[in-house]
């Protein structure tokens, strides 16, 4: 098959456009026309979003003491703060990075596997009423409140763990880096595996939306070709539609790994909130997001705690939009995967 | 499978008989059509077990003074939290659908190319803020600038976090209106805000309302905001500039006892159930109008 074709094609089919040869967009058949002055000087109106944005950092970049991210402390491994003593604190910064990187990075291969095989089956195999319902079911999944998932992984899913599941593992998959560790750690139930599962399924229905979208818009001609040519609808799945759509995608991990990264409420209940470098996938550890959520109260006690949080805050916020801009970049201007992406609409 | 595949021909005589490559390829993709779909059971396995253990925990004790009496010591009900979401979902709500809907239309109508794409790239990079980074702004510049926790505080935190999810449906909506609605309306010497405001709002309608409610679902299952921005009252909220509680926040607060220590749990899971129930609803509400809004103007064409 002729590869440079295909390449050409898909920055086309990731843009959005459901059929190569639709009508031109309005864009391009509306004449070019003079844009008033009054426009430009409106134009906060429209920016709104981005005041807030730029609010939100500068808020927190004064309400903080910058100085602390430059501090050796700051970044170091052991964590050590006592009320009474305030000024010999040190923050640790890197361990709730490993925590959050470790929960969320596993999330994101577990929620992405899952979700090429959900959009690959809607889009491919499931008939068309089947792979919409089952979609609408899904994005159900998206509107459940993270607090819910935190009190059902706490209080149902915990028990179940630590008795059940995590001892099994352990005793047959221990051989496995990670997998082993000592017997006490799987008692809990919650830990990372637990984090991770749950923020799993919080992200795959955004994870499934974006990607189901990029793959409806590939253009049918390149699939009728690949079939044309005798390949099978796995074939011409792999190696056309996916490879098109592979923008989109990216897209919708980088998305994903945004929103595993920022939530606080669910990850805080399941993930028991040690501070320690977690030994293995069955022990308890902390997140940046957790963490800023659950010492908030010990923060309006301690200023110097406070100051510390919102470097943290800081630091996550930067995170995030970075994460966020790659997902904007990756999947095109037409900026498919907006915060509606998960709803369907 | 071989890479070669794609290259590989039948000849006309071997369609009946199916060489070993070829056996092995279709085998390969009938497996997939079955197998792949099972993955759907990977995903609506912990939906139902969810809404099943929800409803389990909470449903049995579930009376009308659940929701009439106020949270007590270890017991009680959900009146002041049910009373709190609401105020602040509604005065959220109005904020962000004030924001969201000026901003889109600006966007979608007048703002200059480069500042509307701006506009749409912040639009979506705000609903990507974490809500608990929300939550420090908003304790910073509302708590601390006014010396207490209020329902005010926690509404305009809750509201700025919600402002994308209206402004991007917004945007999306007008942006939607077919073409010749507006070829239509400017030959009939209309301006372009004449246009805005009698046909392009008008069709677009149904989907900013869709935007609106998609808001206020994500609204109603925010935590992080409010923690530190509404403060708590365990009586029901009558002064905006007063503390107030949240069913949310009463799911958060309560989940770590254990069971047997008064309802708490229980009353946990039953904010929980009336959450899931709320936002469930609104979800579909949404589906339902975004699905109807689709064929409408699939019919235009």
């Amino acid at each position: 098959m002729d590869q440079p074709v295909l390449r050409g094609e898909g920055s086309v089919g990731a843009a959005g456009h459901a059929d190569p040869v639709a009508a031109p967009t309005p864009a391009s058949i509306a004449p070019a026309r003079r844009t008033p002055w009054w426009a430009w000087a409106l134009s906060p109106i429209a920016l709104l979003p981005l005041i807030f944005i730029v609010l939100i950092a500068l808020v927190l970049l004064f309400s903080g003491d910058l100085k602390l991210l430059f501090e050796p402390g700051f970044w170091s491994f052991n964590f050590y703060f006592n009320p009474l003593a305030p000024s010999q604190a040190v923050w640790a910064f890197p361990l709730y990075l490993v925590g959050t990187a470790l929960t969320a990075g596993i999330a994101l291969a577990l929620a992405t596997a899952l979700s090429l095989a959900l959009a690959i089956s809607t889009t491919v195999y499931l008939p068309a009423w089947l792979g919409r319902s089952l979609g609408t079911l899904t994005n159900l999944l998206a509107g459940i409140p993270s607090v819910v998932y935190g009190i059902w992984g706490y209080v149902v899913l915990a028990p179940y763990f630590g008795l059940t599941l995590q001892p099994a593992l352990r005793s047959y998959l221990g051989w496995i880096p990670f997998f082993g560790g000592p017997l006490s750690e799987t008692a809990s139930g919650t830990g990372v595996l637990l984090a991770s599962l749950i923020l799993t399924i919080m992200v795959v229905p955004l994870t499934t939306a974006i990607i189901r979208d990029s793959l409806v818009s590939v253009p049918h001609p390149l699939l009728e070709a690949s079939f044309a040519l005798g390949a099978t609808r796995w074939e011409t799945t792999r190696r056309v539609r996916l490879r098109v759509a592979r923008s989109g995608v990216r897209g919708a991990v980088f998305l994903g790994f945004g929103r595993a990264i920022g939530e606080s409420v669910a990850v805080a209940m399941v993930i028991g909130g040690q501070t320690q470098i977690p030994p293995s996938i069955y022990s308890g550890t902390s997140t940046v997001s957790a963490f800023l959520l659950y010492q908030q109260d010990s923060a309006f006690i301690y200023p110097a705690l406070l100051h510390a949080l919102v470097e943290f805050a800081v630091v996550l916020l930067l995170i995030t939009l970075v994460f966020n801009y790659l997902a904007q970049r990756a999947s095109g201007e037409r900026g498919a995967v907006g915060p509606t992406s998960a709803a369907g609409i | 499978m071989a890479t070669d595949t794609m290259t590989s021909r039948a000849a006309p005589e071997d369609l009946g008989h199916r060489s070993p490559r070829l056996a092995r390829r279709m085998f390969m993709d009938r497996l997939l059509r079955w197998l792949l779909p099972l993955s759907f059971l990977l995903v609506l396995l912990p939906l139902f077990d969810l809404l099943y253990y929800v409803g389990v925990r909470a449903l049995p004790t579930f009376t009308v003074a659940t929701v009439t009496t106020n949270p007590v010591g270890f017991g009680g009900g959900l009146l002041a939290p049910i009373v709190g979401t609401l105020v602040l979902i509604s005065v959220a709500t109005g904020f962000a659908a004030l924001v969201g809907i000026a901003a889109g239309m600006y966007t979608a109508e007048f703002a200059p190319r480069p500042i509307a794409r701006t506009a749409r790239l912040a639009g979506n990079l705000l609903a990507g803020i974490p809500a608990i980074v929300v939550g420090y702004f908003g304790y910073f510049l509302f708590v601390l600038a006014t010396g207490n926790f209020s329902t005010l505080a926690g509404a305009i935190t809750l509201g700025i976090f919600m402002v994308p999810y209206v402004y991007r449906v917004c945007d999306l909506a007008l942006a939607r209106v077919p073409h010749e609605q507006r070829e239509a309306a400017l030959a009939m010497g209309a301006r372009r805000g004449q246009y805005l405001l009698r046909i392009a709002l008008p069709i677009a309608f149904p989907s900013i309302l869709t935007g609106i409610f998609l808001a206020m679902a994500i609204g109603l299952g925010e935590t992080a905001p409010l923690v530190l921005t509404a403060g708590w009252s365990n009586t029901p909220v009558t002064n905006l500039l007063g503390p107030t509680s949240y069913l949310t926040g009463i799911v958060y607060q309560n989940y770590q006892f254990p069971t047997t220590l008064g309802n708490l749990v229980t009353l946990a899971f039953q904010a929980a159930l009336l959450l899931v129930v709320i936002v469930l609803a609104l979800n579909i509400v949404v589906q339902f109008i975004a699905e109807r809004y689709r064929k409408r103007l699939r019919g235009l064409f």
